[in-house]
């Protein structure tokens, strides 16, 4: 009698477990993507509804508050630091679909890679001397990053911060690297084709697709810039 | 285990299917709203960046 007790509870507990593994699964290969493009798509209808209400180019409490010495009144305003976890551009890859476009976010903590792409903090601002980088998830949370290995130079990375249109140029075929090598966003990357100090930007992903031992690297180079009011820019347009 | 669930649910056979149906889901939901996203990060899918010591100076 209690071997059949046995014998039943242990095969209820594997049934149990079999329906958790698939259940989860399940969430990794669906759910996830699904919060994530309901996410993503928040972020970037907030953007454009901050865009549109002027805010963007509030300044930040100038530097006279930090009381280091008169600031230069003919300085232009510095503008509004970007707010950890806050979106601030949106990024189109046309070689990632001609529909891909992602939210970009300050920081690269996990909760803010859920909802879009993450901008290194401490990294250079879009469109400054330096590098402007971005780490994004390969596989989970609507597979931003997925196509990543197609990037070829010369491939353009757009984005649009409500004011300006940024056109970055990918300059490598994607470079493997371990996951240590902080030198690759560097502000001139280490390994990169880039030896002077330029407008540089740096994409991050994992590789394998599934694993996290190595990590997938591309740099691009500023190429042009042009005001919103002038429409799309042309890398957008084909 | 899920016999003494079963005998433990109130009702007939009907009633019991139906109680049996909304915890499964009651169970569901509890998975996708709260443990599946604390289980998720401890995997490594989501090590994407490059500075991940950094990190831990924030």
């Amino acid at each position: 009698m209690s071997v059949r007790l046995v014998v039943r509870s242990f095969s209820e507990l594997c049934i149990t477990a079999g329906a958790l593994i698939v259940l989860f699964v399940v969430y990794l290969l669906l759910w996830t993507g699904v919060k994530a493009d309901s996410a993503s798509s928040d972020q970037i209808d907030q953007l454009h509804h901050q865009w549109a209400q002027g805010t963007v180019s509030t300044p930040a409490p100038s530097a006279s508050a930090s009381g280091r010495g008169a600031p230069k009144k003919t300085a232009p305003p510095a503008p509004a630091a970007y707010k950890d976890g806050k979106a601030f551009a949106v990024m189109y890859i046309p070689r990632l679909g001609k529909k891909w476009s992602r939210p970009v976010l300050q920081d690269t903590r996990v909760k803010t890679l859920q909802k879009g792409l993450g901008h290194y903090a401490g990294t250079a601002r879009l469109g400054a001397t330096g590098n402007f980088a971005v780490a994004g998830h390969r596989r989970t949370y609507g597979d931003p990053f997925k196509d990543f290995p197609e990037l070829r130079p010369g491939d353009a990375v757009v984005l649009d911060d409500g004011k300006t249109w940024f056109t970055y140029r990918i300059d490598n075929k994607p470079y493997l690297t371990v996951p240590s090598d902080i030198g690759v966003i560097d502000p001139v990357p280490v390994k990169s084709p880039f030896k002077s100090p330029g407008r540089y930007l740096t994409l991050t992903t994992c590789d394998p697709e599934w694993g996290s031992s190595h990590r997938l690297i591309a740099w691009g180079h500023l190429d042009s810039t042009q005001p919103v009011e002038q429409g799309k820019p042309a890398a957008l347009r084909s | 285990m899920y016999g003494w669930i079963w005998r433990h649910l109130p009702g007939n056979a009907w009633l019991r299917a139906l109680i049996s149906i909304v915890l499964a889901l009651a169970v569901v939901y509890l998975l996708f709203q709260y443990v599946f996203p604390w289980a998720e990060p401890l995997l490594p899918f989501n090590d994407v960046t490059v500075d991940q010591g950094m990190e831990a100076l924030r």
